[in-house]
């Protein structure tokens, strides 16, 4: 659906982005991660047509941004960061106002401004001023405009920004449930939690693409990983054999509980267990702790530092 | 030309409701159109009593028998020029709020990434300060013709208005002056984050208009056929090389990179 080859913008002396290259497909969710400045925003708004790139193609829905910009922008959708609203026409109007751009027969447009405002609570508040609504309401009219023309694609940038943890929710169960509706969407965000449940795959950004990969890749390229064991006694005893371990980067015991850090766990787990087992420790469980999107992306970002 | 409309009916809403935008035109009508024209007309048979105004009138127009009818046809001339302050006031007090609304509410992003064309956006925008304008001022001008054609006939007997200058100043130079103001302050706009100083910089760009004003009152010149189609050529000689640059300012990336935003 999104086909991006070498990708390139500088502004002047500076450059945004730097030569990316990624694919996306027809209803995947595609988590596009990075710290602030990393290109981000800028890499959306090349896909959505708003600034053109210096160097590279983009391919959306097999169309040139460059020579198709109105049909791209027709079949997308796009939350900005700070989605702003007319605060001083009513939040139907708004809806009404934005959607008469799209080449939608009346009824239906008129019917998706009902259908979205009452997906999104805002249905018995369309009468009142933007200006009077909460930030959550704002972000929720928001998203609102992005979809009031069923696009294709969508890009959110910080979909879940300032909305309470129920109204988060709700957006999250509705952004998973766009896929079922074969929409493609392009989730900018900082909420790593957030972007770890929902995507098919993630990109790390920092102005280069550090990586991509479906979360269950990232877990399994991580170098270094930790494991719990859970013994039948107290389980500090056993600290000194697992520091005899080079393998084993770091150790926290408690009660009958060992954390480790490791290198290498699918060669050396079996001689952890053989030397603990060798020295009569009782192991109930030996598990693998899964590293989170959080701890890979620091990880990875942390590298990419040095 | 429809997403043009589109943004027109809801910018002109938005302008109905704006008292900061009619509250001076109406005074300036009022007092331009209205009351000082029909001040003078009725009163010139005291202000020719005055004798400085008589010498003035001889000096200007050579000795006349009927000073009266030249004194109205002076006054004309000056209010002709006056009046040109409403195509100029008007999109100055539009256009900048219309611009510095979208910036301070964060809507043009959003509004440019919908199928909109930036030469849409543009017209939309031009279209909501330059038909107000137009309206207003040809109102005005007829108001200024009816008031001076009134009160003439009551006392004279005749009708100056209309003449080929007020058809000139009403129908040319008046839409040609409220299209530069419109695109100079949309440039202005697109470099500004607040009204105040955006309209505070379009009161600068109307200096010219006023010291046209000021040059004929202080009687520098008299106002012309001659130099009303010189003027009016000037004028929209720079039209192109304007629009030229609005339409550069008002490209997608231009608006997103470049216009200053809160």
């Amino acid at each position: 659906m999104i086909e991006v080859r070498n990708l390139t913008k500088k502004f002047e002396t500076v450059t945004a982005v730097d030569n990316i290259s990624f694919e996306i497909a027809e209803s995947e969710i595609f988590g596009f991660l990075g710290p602030n400045g990393a290109g981000k925003t800028t890499t959306i708004r090349m896909l959505s047509t708003l600034i053109s790139p210096t160097s590279g193609k983009i391919i959306v829905d097999g169309k040139d941004p460059q020579k198709d910009g109105g049909y791209i922008r027709s079949i997308t959708g796009l939350l900005t960061e700070t989605p702003g609203m007319y605060e001083k026409i009513s939040g139907y109007d708004n809806l009404d106002y934005y959607s008469s751009f799209y080449n939608i027969p009346d009824k239906k447009r008129k019917d998706n401004i009902k259908k979205y405002l009452k997906m999104f609570g805002l249905w018995d508040r369309k009468d009142d001023l933007a200006g009077t609504y909460s930030k959550g309401m704002k972000q929720k009219l928001a998203l609102a405009r992005a979809l009031i023309h069923e696009p294709k694609i969508l890009f959110l940038d910080e979909p879940t920004a300032g909305l309470d943890p129920e109204s988060a929710h709700m957006v999250r169960n509705f952004i998973e449930n766009l896929q079922k509706e074969k929409t493609t969407v392009f989730l900018c965000t900082h909420n790593l939690e957030e972007a770890s449940s929902l995507s098919d795959r993630v990109c790390i950004i920092k102005k280069k693409i550090i990586k991509i990969a479906s979360l269950v890749e990232l877990q399994s390229d991580k170098k270094s990983k930790k494991a719990e064991i859970v013994f039948k006694d107290t389980a500090r005893k056993y600290v000194e054999i697992l520091r005899q371990i080079k393998e084993i980067t770091d150790i926290e015991a408690q009660d009958n509980k060992i954390n480790i850090s490791l290198k290498n766990a699918e060669i050396i787990n079996p001689t952890i267990i053989k030397s603990l087992v060798d020295s009569g420790a009782e192991i109930l469980y030996f598990n693998e702790i899964k590293a989170s999107l959080e701890e890979i992306y620091l990880d990875l970002i942390k590298e990419e530092e040095k | 030309m429809k997403n043009a409309a589109i943004i027109f009916k809801k910018e002109i809403k938005e302008v109905i409701k704006n008292k900061n935008i009619w509250m001076p035109i109406l005074i300036i009508t009022a007092v331009f159109s209205i009351g000082m024209p029909l001040a003078i007309t009725i009163g010139s048979n005291a202000i020719l009593k005055d004798g400085d105004t008589i010498n003035f009138i001889n000096k200007v127009f050579g000795y006349t028998d009927d000073p009266m009818r030249v004194l109205i046809g002076f006054t004309i001339k000056q209010f002709l020029i006056l009046l040109l302050m409403i195509p100029a006031m008007v999109p100055s007090l539009i256009a900048p709020a219309s611009i510095i609304m979208e910036k301070e509410s964060n809507t043009l992003e959003p509004l440019l990434a919908t199928p909109i064309k930036t030469s849409e956006l543009m017209l939309g925008k031009s279209l909501t300060a330059l038909v107000p304008a137009f309206v207003i001022s040809t109102i005005n001008f007829i108001l200024l013709a009816a008031v001076i054609d009134i009160t003439s006939y009551i006392k004279l007997g005749f009708v100056p208005l209309p003449t080929i200058e007020w058809v000139i100043v009403a129908f040319v130079l008046s839409p040609i002056i409220s299209f530069i103001i419109t695109i100079i302050s949309i440039i202005v706009s697109s470099k500004s984050t607040d009204i105040r100083s955006a309209q505070g910089i379009g009161s600068i760009i109307i200096i010219p208009i006023y010291a046209i004003i000021g040059f004929q009152i202080a009687g520098f010149f008299l106002m012309n056929i001659v130099y009303l189609l010189l003027g009016c050529l000037v004028l929209i000689l720079t039209c192109p090389l304007l629009l030229k640059l609005c339409t550069k300012i008002f490209d997608r990336e231009n608006v997103l990179t470049k216009w200053k935003m809160k």
